[in-house]
């Protein structure tokens, strides 16, 4: 990949909390690139480090080493207040669950990073993502009048209004049943074909992440293995293997 | 279960400091004013106990007089009651209010609103009201004393000049002695001055005569009996008190006195409690909300509906009694304050220790605690009716009262309120006003109920113009979304800002109204002598006035009070042509040639209470006695004559004192007005340093003056009410704040800034803010106006809107409003992200 394909750059990225005895390296020297328009999956077992790696990518948090680049904006570098506008315009955000105010419509809702902004939505652009995630008729509900399954799709067209360079998706179909989270699949895997958007989803359903182009697998906060054009199955497999070797590591330690 | 509401309160301080503090302040109001009048009548009370003489005789007359015209007896009365048997001596004693000490720079010392006495030198000092303490006993017209704080603040020796100016005239005589002050009845405490015998009475009263006779028994005699046989022999011209009489008498006068000053300050504390009420109810609304699925699991392992609710009451007992604890001491802090500062002012008012009784004290408490109590019992009843089941649920709702019974009550009294104001409108005067009043608390009370519903349709109208950027929207919507919350909060604010705006009104169309009445009363009288400080002056200041060239003619107005029946009236004498031109007059029945006649004239109210007309006889009581006087003419309502009108010889024989109050100057044509008065100025100025001459413009002022103080005195303690309303909405916020944390956390990770975030928070303060000041104003408004209606005939006949105050209240409160932000907003900027994100 050369560099004008990457969208986002890791190299190196360290995470550690607390201190002393009972210091945790979240992440332990992630280097990984995400090429544009491309549906990247991060697939691990609970407490990998997916959401940390997925945080320090979006610029919600700072690695405590390490470099990551959007684009060529350095973002370990950037103030607080750039960093922030930096979200607002170029990236967008879904998490698991509770993503929407619930004081707002569904419309505004997805508007609201450009309104944040200041900036008119694009008329067009607005129709064709309402009409994708088929929210048409239900812009002007509230979020309590809305599905789980409904609140998701909401949320992923509000992270792709503004037209950002990273959608970044973590585990957004946790809390959905298997037809919504469809839905909401279908609809990051239509925006990455039909508007070339880049994604990045963390899950740990290998459904989930047979929507991708590429599953990267994370343990003990590093990057393990990879997998381009995942099926449900060789994702499994890849997973056993991952854990096969795991438990290995463990008897070895042990 | 107290023990659970203990640790929930430490487990939350900023909720439990803010309810505290709401509660501390309401209780230090009212325990500072129990604690102040509590100390101030036991020390005066004190004074009356030791000084009051075994039996006391002063004139019986029922008319209430001004100090300084007290109603007085002659010498022979003396010699009567020294001969009733049990009798050992009767002493006469004369004490006069309303005199002026001046300085050594010529101008009148200030008292800080206590009256100066003057008193004849005792002749017996066992029965005598004050003692010497330095120097001789003045003798003559030429020598006086004063007491020795009055002469040590003026900084007066023995020896020295001293210029006194009394109700008849000024003088300046030497400083013989120092004396304690005076230690019984009205003039305790107070500045003293004291001259012989005959000097006093020549000086004080202009003639002779005694104000009161002290009467010492003879050893073994009953005071009861003794005093009856006095009464027996002089009849009912005397009233005849033993020492335990006066000394309750005194007590009693006291207790108003100061009881008066004691109300208000309960009135504040009241309405400080009732506007941190609704800090309270929101903020254990909010507790019961954030603990709900803690409480509801206490259901499920057992805890019944009483303990649950029990666990939420123990909370508010222990903030009602940190709060009440805090307010008491705070009270005795602003009650030492203010002792404190009557000590630096170096005014001997007798100050005893401060006294903090057991009734203070649990006063205080079951105030804190009772108003806390109740404030949080309504959230408490809901925490019970928790079904144990909300443990296992996601998000608990906690079940809520219905807004439709809400709405009916609310509508209902709204009715009742407007129905009170068309009566109360109707019916004018002083039921209607306790009509209206009655009316305006109904409507509060009425929109406090229906709040939750109108204040959404409110918040938006009135935030409009803000605009609908994404941080306004959102700002905007957080008021909208609580509306039971928004509408507590925005309530304690609209009551301040109504009881405000109501005064505002009603002090400008007060003051409108005295300036028209003012301009329609007052001729061609363009300048107006008058005492500052004491009611009267000597005739001399008319005689050496009218003299002045440039002066036209001077007329002269005196005063007294008097009795028609059973009401109270005030007399009026005038001199001959003050009718005819200084005061502009208008007749409903018979003319200004009454007065000649020996006849009175009645103002037009005055005769409808007694229903009075032309021609008709009445008895007017006066300190000498009941006067047959008839009826000559009605004067339509004037401000300068509100009273009984007489002529000046009539009204010397009413007993009235030749002192006159006003004098009217008529300028001579071709005379500047400005440079006439300068010229009176300096031909008084130097012997009569308080006479004051203004133009009309000035006399307005004057009058006015006192509204000003008013406003002043009640706006500072109204912006208490306010200041406790606003820790109400700082309180709504940072609740918010806690409560929406993961929403913030969201916005911010969307890409709302800080300063955007900050006006989210400024924007939702707005929006109450604006809600509580327009309710307020309407309120307040709209009660004025109406209370002016109803007084139009009654002293407020002009409405007088002041639309640049009520405009520079609403900015200041939206000036507040963006201030009450300012700390919730910076508690919600340092919010971690993701930690916020993540939190539940
Ligand atoms: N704020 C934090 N403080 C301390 N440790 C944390 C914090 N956030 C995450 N961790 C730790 O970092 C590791 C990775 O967490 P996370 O990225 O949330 O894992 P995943 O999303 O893969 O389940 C875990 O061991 C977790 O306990
Ligand atoms: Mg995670």
């Amino acid at each position: 990949m050369s560099v004008g394909d990457v969208a986002v750059r890791a190299t190196d990225v360290w995470k550690r909390y607390g201190g002393g005895l009972t210091q945790v390296d979240a992440l332990a020297g992630v280097s990984a690139e995400f090429g544009k328009g491309r549906f990247t999956a991060i697939m691990g077992p609970s407490g990998s480090g997916k959401s940390t790696l997925l945080h320090c990518l979006a610029g919600l948090d700072k690695p405590s080493d390490g470099k990551v680049f959007l684009g060529d904006v350095d973002l370990t570098t950037l103030p607080e207040k750039q960093l922030t506008h930096l979200r607002r315009d170029r990236i967008g955000f879904v998490f698991q669950a509770f993503n929407l105010v619930p004081t707002l419509s569904a419309l505004e809702n997805i508007t609201l990073p450009l309104d944040l902004a200041g900036r008119k939505p694009d008329q067009d652009w607005l129709t064709t993502v309402v009409d994708t995630v088929g929210l048409m008729d239900r812009l002007r509900h509230k979020p309590s009048e809305l599905s789980g399954g409904q609140q998701q799709r909401v949320a992923c067209a509000r992270a792709l209004v503004s037209r950002p360079d990273v959608v970044f998706a973590d585990e957004p179909t946790g809390n959905l049943d298997s037809r919504s989270s469809g839905d909401v699949l279908e609809f990051l895997h239509r925006s990455v074909r039909e508007f070339n958007q880049t994604v990045v989803m963390v899950t740990h359903d290998p459904t989930a992440a047979s929507y991708a182009d590429r599953v990267l697998f994370l343990a003990d906060g590093q990057l393990r293995s990879e997998l381009v054009d995942p099926t449900a199955e060789s994702v499994l497999d890849a997973m056993k293997q991952l854990e096969s070797r795991h438990d290995t590591a463990d008897e070895l330690a042990g | 279960m107290f023990k659970l509401g203990l640790r929930s309160v430490l487990a939350h301080r900023l909720r439990f400091v803010l309810c505290t503090l709401a509660v501390t302040l309401g209780v230090a109001f009212a325990g500072g004013a129990m604690v102040f009048t509590d100390s101030l009548s036991s020390a005066l009370k004190k004074n009356f106990a030791v000084s009051t003489a075994d039996v006391t005789v002063t004139p019986a007359s029922p008319i209430q007089t001004g100090t300084d015209r007290p109603a007085t007896f002659q010498i022979d009365l003396v010699d009567r009651i020294a001969a009733v048997p049990g009798v050992a001596a009767a002493v006469p004693q004369l004490m006069v209010g309303n005199v002026q000490i001046l300085g050594p720079d010529g101008k009148p010392l200030e008292n800080y609103g206590l009256t100066s006495f003057g008193a004849a030198w005792p002749r017996d000092p066992g029965a005598a009201p004050f003692k010497l303490v330095d120097g001789t006993a003045p003798w003559g017209g030429r020598q006086l004393a004063l007491d020795e704080s009055t002469a040590s603040r003026a900084g007066y020796h023995v020896g020295d000049q001293v210029r006194i100016v009394t109700p008849t005239r000024a003088v300046t005589a030497t400083l013989t002695a120092t004396t304690t002050p005076a230690q019984a009845g009205a003039a305790a405490g107070a500045p003293l001055v004291s001259f012989d015998g005959a000097t006093a009475q020549l000086l004080l009263l202009g003639k002779p005569g005694w104000t009161s006779i002290t009467v010492a028994l003879e050893p073994d005699s009953d005071p009861n009996v003794v005093s009856k046989a006095i009464a027996d022999t002089i009849g009912d011209a005397v009233k005849v008190r033993t020492a335990q009489q006066v000394t309750t008498d005194g007590e009693h006068d006291l207790d108003n006195t100061f009881g008066g000053f004691g109300t208000v300050l309960l009135l504040f504390a009241g309405l400080a409690l009732f506007v941190g009420g609704f800090l309270i109810v929101n903020t254990f609304a909010m507790v019961v909300a954030q603990r709900s699925r803690e409480l509801a699991m206490l259901r499920a392992i057992g805890a019944s509906r009483g303990q649950v609710t029990g666990t939420v009451l123990a909370e508010s007992v222990v903030i009602g009694f940190v709060g009440a604890t805090l307010g008491l001491l705070v009270g005795i802090a602003v009650a030492s304050a203010i002792r404190f500062g009557y000590e630096l002012l170096d005014l001997r008012i007798p100050t005893a220790s401060l006294q903090v009784t057991p009734t203070t004290i649990i006063a205080c408490y079951v105030i804190g605690i009772g108003v806390t109590v109740a404030a949080a019992a309504p959230a408490a009843r809901r925490a019970g009716k928790l079904p144990p089941v909300a443990a296992m649920r996601d998000d608990v709702h906690v079940p809520e009262r219905s807004l439709l019974v809400r709405v009916l009550i609310g509508a209902f009294m709204l009715l009742m309120a407007v129905l009170f104001f068309g009566i109360g409108v109707g019916a004018g005067g002083l039921p209607g006003t306790v009509l209206i009043t009655l009316g305006t608390g109904t409507a509060v009370l009425a929109i406090v109920m229906l709040n939750p519903v109108i204040s959404r349709y409110v918040v938006r109208a009135l935030m409009y113009p803000f605009g609908r950027k994404a941080p306004v929207t959102l700002g905007r919507r957080n008021a909208e979304r609580n509306p039971r919350r928004t509408s507590a909060t925005a309530s304690a604010l609209m009551i301040s800002v109504g009881l405000i705006s109501g005064l505002l009104v009603i002090g400008a169309s007060v003051k409108a109204s005295i300036d028209k009445s003012l301009v329609d009363a007052l001729g061609t009288a363009e300048i107006l002598v008058t005492n500052d400080g004491t009611p009267s002056f000597g005739a001399e200041v008319g005689d050496r006035t009218a003299k002045v060239p440039g002066v036209r003619a001077v007329q002269r107005v005196r005063q007294q009070s008097g009795e028609v029946g059973r009401t109270n009236v005030q007399v009026t004498g005038v001199s001959d042509g003050t009718l005819a031109g200084p005061v502009t007059t208008t007749f409903d029945a018979g003319s200004a040639a009454a007065l000649d006649a020996g006849q009175a004239i009645l103002p037009r109210n005055l005769a409808k209470t007694l229903k009075l007309t032309v021609g008709k006889p009445f008895d007017l009581k006066t300190t000498n006695g009941t006067h047959r006087l008839t009826v000559g003419a009605i004067l339509a309502p004037n401000r300068q004559l509100n009273a009984i009108v007489v002529s000046l010889p009539t009204y010397g024989t009413l007993g009235g004192s030749p002192s006159d109050n006003l004098l009217y100057v008529e300028v001579a044509e071709g005379n500047q007005v400005a440079q006439v008065r300068t010229a009176i100025l300096d031909q008084l100025r130097k012997d009569y340093p308080t006479i004051e001459v203004r133009d009309q413009e000035a006399y307005a002022a004057v009058a006015r003056e006192p509204v000003n103080g008013v406003l002043i005195a009640v706006g500072f303690l109204l912006a208490m009410a306010i200041l406790i309303a606003l820790l109400g909405i700082v309180n709504t916020l940072a609740l918010g704040v806690v409560e929406r944390t993961r929403e913030i956390g969201l916005l911010r990770a969307i890409g709302m800034d800080r300063p955007q975030l900050s006006r989210m928070l400024r924007v939702e303060s707005i929006a109450i803010t604006l809600l509580g000041a327009f309710l307020g104003l309407a309120i307040g408004v709209t009660f004025a106006a109406a209370v002016q209606s109803a007084m139009v005939d009654d002293g407020l006949a002009v409405r007088d809107i002041p639309v640049l105050q009520l405009v520079i209240a609403v900015v200041l409160a939206i000036v507040f409003g963006v201030l009450a932000a300012v700390w919730p907003s910076r508690r919600a900027a340092r919010l971690d992200v993701l930690q916020a994100i993540a939190s539940e």
